[in-house]
């Protein structure tokens, strides 16, 4: 029996689809057996973050209204063995084509195959919220370092704790590190003691993830990025390693810095 | 004679806070009232004495207790100092509990979420940006208010609200706004708990939590102590 994980924000564009792929990417490099759901019904991306644009059959609102199995709509992606599948979102048609209860049923059907089932939540808190909810075990909630997108997750914390479902976990993307550093931008310890959840990680900002998301290639195949180790952490941490968070030093020395390692070495 | 014999319906007492007029609460009223005319006009005192009207357990409306206060006006000798009841009506009790009731939310009030109290209310935990607070009472927050926060929503004037961090974007206290601008949070720069309540000049005022004994000093319900 598997675990449904939606991946909500609230705000747009704070990167709830590019946190799904890769999230999904990197547990299925751990070995496991993932499952992706896309629920953002007319607007649909994670398919094309993925590579897997031109190799959907069918879609979500077919599983729902019968039109398929849900073998059959799943997209398998060939770089994993039989380890990662996405199941797309519609595109011709909008949220209120499927409801929350058709959703559970269609996610407890999925947990039966597979070790983890990731929901990528559409940004806002109406229909497509709720129906990606409605299955949830866990919640995931991604903000970024700025106020309209941590008062947006304040206010999706607060819906999520009226659900059924285990305490959300935050994770903070696109972090910057000289604005952190300067403190232009919210720092880590302002946005967790503000929402007063458990911090799961931070994705540090990087140009190379607008590229492979591009190309369709999640940045998490990549494990040198600081990026991609950042998901990688992420996903060990949902399969319940203990990994400690990842500093935000620059690693480079400052002048007086260099002059002291010179000094005292 | 006849009357001397007859059971009194008003009793006068002096004690050392001043008269007590004691009436009997199982006659008629009207008989009462009647001899209490009578008594207040027979009285012999010079001066002015302040009185002590004890209705007992008889319920006395508005108008029936205007109808007593006239009676002992009616000499320029007395001034009614207080009416002392041993009863009120279950309306009026009821509503007393709900007002004098602390409810107490333990958890984050989020962005978007309201939270309501009849009487006080108590918040362990913060109240976040658009998070909302409202209670006929008072409200005191053992956490961040960060939001908006409405006492004395039912038009009580001497409610207040106090947190532990009083950042607020809006304080209400009755039907006074105030939009919390940086002047008026003078001491967040070294936070301190604060409260808000309405001034004497009407508007709405912060001071330090401490002050709070003297602002309102009618807020403290605890009973004995030493």
């Amino acid at each position: 029996m598997g675990e449904a994980i939606v991946i909500t924000s609230g705000k747009g564009g704070v990167g709830k689809t590019t946190t799904s792929a890769n999230l999904g990417t990197a547990l299925a490099l751990q070995g496991k057996k993932v499952c992706l759901i896309d629920t953002d019904i007319g607007l649909r991306n994670l398919d094309v973050i993925l590579g897997l644009e031109n190799r959907i059959i069918y879609d979500l609102v077919d599983v729902i209204e019968g039109r398929c199995k849900v073998q059959q709509a799943l997209v398998k992606d060939k770089r994993f063995e039989n380890g990662l599948f996405l199941l797309p979102a519609a595109q011709t048609t909008d949220k209120n084509a499927i409801n929350p209860e058709q959703m559970k049923v269609l996610v407890t059907e999925l947990k039966r195959d597979y070790d983890y089932i990731l929901i990528d939540c559409p940004a806002g808190i109406e229909q497509g919220y709720k129906n990606a909810v409605a299955g949830a075990d866990r919640a995931i909630v991604v903000t970024t370092p700025e106020i309209s997108a941590v008062r947006d997750a304040d206010r999706i914390i607060g819906l999520l704790e009226q659900e059924d479902i285990e305490p959300p976990k935050l994770i903070i993307n696109r972090i910057r590190r000289h604005l952190a550093a300067t403190g232009e931008a919210l720092d880590v310890n302002d946005i967790t003691s503000h929402l007063s959840i458990d911090l799961l990680g931070i994705v540090l900002d990087d140009e190379n993830v607008i590229s492979s998301s591009n190309k369709g290639e999640p940045i998490v195949m990549d494990p040198s990025n600081p990026a991609a180790m950042g998901y990688r952490n992420i996903a060990r941490r949902i399969l319940g390693e203990s990994v400690p968070l990842m500093s935000l030093d620059t690693g480079k020395l400052g002048f007086f810095g260099k002059l002291k390692s010179k000094l005292f070495k | 004679m006849t009357q001397m014999a007859k059971q009194q319906y008003v009793t006068i007492k002096g004690t050392k806070d001043g008269l007590v007029l004691r009436l009997d609460d199982k006659c008629a009223y009207s008989d009462m009232i009647a001899e209490l005319h009578r008594k207040v006009g027979e009285d012999r005192l010079e001066g002015i004495a302040e009185v002590q009207v004890q209705t007992g357990n008889r319920y006395c409306n508005e108008e029936e207790l205007k109808e007593i206060m006239n009676a002992i006006h009616a000499s320029p000798n007395l001034r009614v100092s207080k009416i002392q009841s041993d009863v009120i009506t279950m309306e009026e009790c009821n509503r007393k509990i709900l007002e004098n009731q602390s409810e107490t939310y333990v958890g984050i009030i989020r962005s978007g979420q309201v939270v309501k109290a009849k009487g006080d209310l108590v918040v362990v935990g913060d109240v976040n940006p658009n998070g909302r607070v409202e209670a006929a009472g008072n409200i005191f927050v053992l956490g961040r208010l960060k939001g908006i926060a409405h006492a004395g929503a039912n038009g009580n004037t001497q409610a207040v609200i106090a947190a532990s961090r009083l950042e607020a974007t809006h304080l209400l206290i009755a039907d006074k706004i105030e939009i919390m601008t940086d002047e008026l949070t003078i001491l967040s720069e070294h936070p301190e708990m604060e409260c808000a309540y309405i001034h004497s000049n009407g508007f709405i005022a912060i001071d330090r939590l401490q002050e709070l004994r003297i602002l309102r000093p009618g807020l403290s319900s605890f009973k004995g102590g030493s």
